[in-house]
């Protein structure tokens, strides 16, 4: 019973990190290069274009402070329902523009060229969902209130 | 199993729920604050609101209209006046390109600039294209010309499917 308990707790910190860490470093360029986060977020042709610069400006920061609250474990419940929209949103963005064949740079780690969206940049974000749900499940305590004795 | 360990809490999932929006709520606004303040005070601002409409994407930064019109583009083209590019990826440019027309796909610009353009002269006029009115790739490799120096560089806007439907020229690249 001990030893699932640490496993347990290893799954769900190794979850928590690594998600963290995926955060930091997919908002560290967009930090850096706003104007270029900002043409991405225009060629997916989504979001208003009136909104296009102010996304561009606050989004990173949204996806910074989620890394670091993830790993230091601040305000988890918030940080973890806000994974799971912003991974939906992006999922739903990326199959939105590649079912319509539109060519875009994916932007997910990189505002550089180089990296157009494709089924396997959905998988990634599939995965890293996967992981937010999973702590979701956690934080919130779903199915451990009758699953712990 | 992987979700068991943590302590039982006393609230109901509505009440750690409401918790986690007002969270949410504060993540939010601390976001705003920090992009905000961020971008207000670094050398590069990005304005609150830009004109992105297709218009003012046809300007390039020096007041010059960047499009062409199809009518222009095929005059040019039967003179051998310009160099027509493809932005499309290459897998779009091997089904089917303009005749004559290089691949310089924009997802693979900077390894493939070089080799493309190094017996293009700065003077030479451009004409990039991509297919379909909202398509991009066309314009950021415009501009992308534009910021190596090339001073002749125009977009034909929806080129691909313009010069099919105008019963223009192309080539596979089967055919070659």
């Amino acid at each position: 019973m001990k030893k699932r308990k640490y496993i347990s707790r290893f799954f769900y910190h190794s979850a928590r990190l690594v998600l963290g860490v995926i955060f930091i470093y997919a908002s560290y360029d967009k930090i850096l290069h706003p104007k270029a986060f900002a043409e991405v977020i225009y060629n997916y042709q989504i979001l208003p274009n009136g909104l296009i610069n102010v996304t561009a400006i606050f989004l990173p920061w949204l996806e910074i402070l989620m890394g670091v609250f993830l790993i230091v474990g601040f305000w988890m419940p918030g940080t973890i329902l806000w994974c799971n929209i912003l991974l939906v949103v992006y999922i739903g963005a990326l199959c939105f523009n590649l079912a319509r064949g539109i060519d875009v740079n994916c932007g997910c780690f990189s505002t550089t060229k180089g990296s157009s969206i494709s089924i396997e940049t959905i998988l990634w974000d599939a995965a890293f969902l996967a992981l937010s749900v999973y702590l979701f499940f956690v934080v919130f305590g779903l199915k451990f209130n009758e699953g712990s004795k | 199993m992987f979700i068991q360990f943590r302590k039982k809490t006393s609230k109901t999932f509505g009440q750690q729920f409401l918790q986690a929006v007002l969270q949410c709520g504060a993540l939010f606004a601390l976001a705003v604050f920090f992009g905000f303040s961020f971008n207000q005070f670094r050398d590069s601002r990005l304005p609150l609101f830009e004109d992105w409409s297709m218009e003012a994407r046809l300007i390039s930064s020096s007041g010059e209209r960047l499009d062409i019109t199809l009518i222009e583009a095929k005059k040019l083209f039967l003179q051998e006046a310009a160099i027509i590019v493809d932005a499309r990826p290459n897998d779009d440019y091997e089904k089917g390109h303009i005749r004559g027309a290089r691949s310089l796909p924009w997802h693979d610009v900077d390894q493939r600039f070089m080799e493309v353009t190094k017996d293009i002269s700065v003077d030479t006029l451009i004409i990039t294209y991509c297919d379909g009115e909202t398509c991009e790739l066309s314009h950021n490799l415009a501009n992308f010309l534009l910021e190596l120096g090339f001073n002749n560089v125009r977009i034909l806007v929806n080129g691909w499917t313009k010069w099919q439907n105008a019963d223009l020229p192309i080539e596979k690249e089967d055919a070659d």
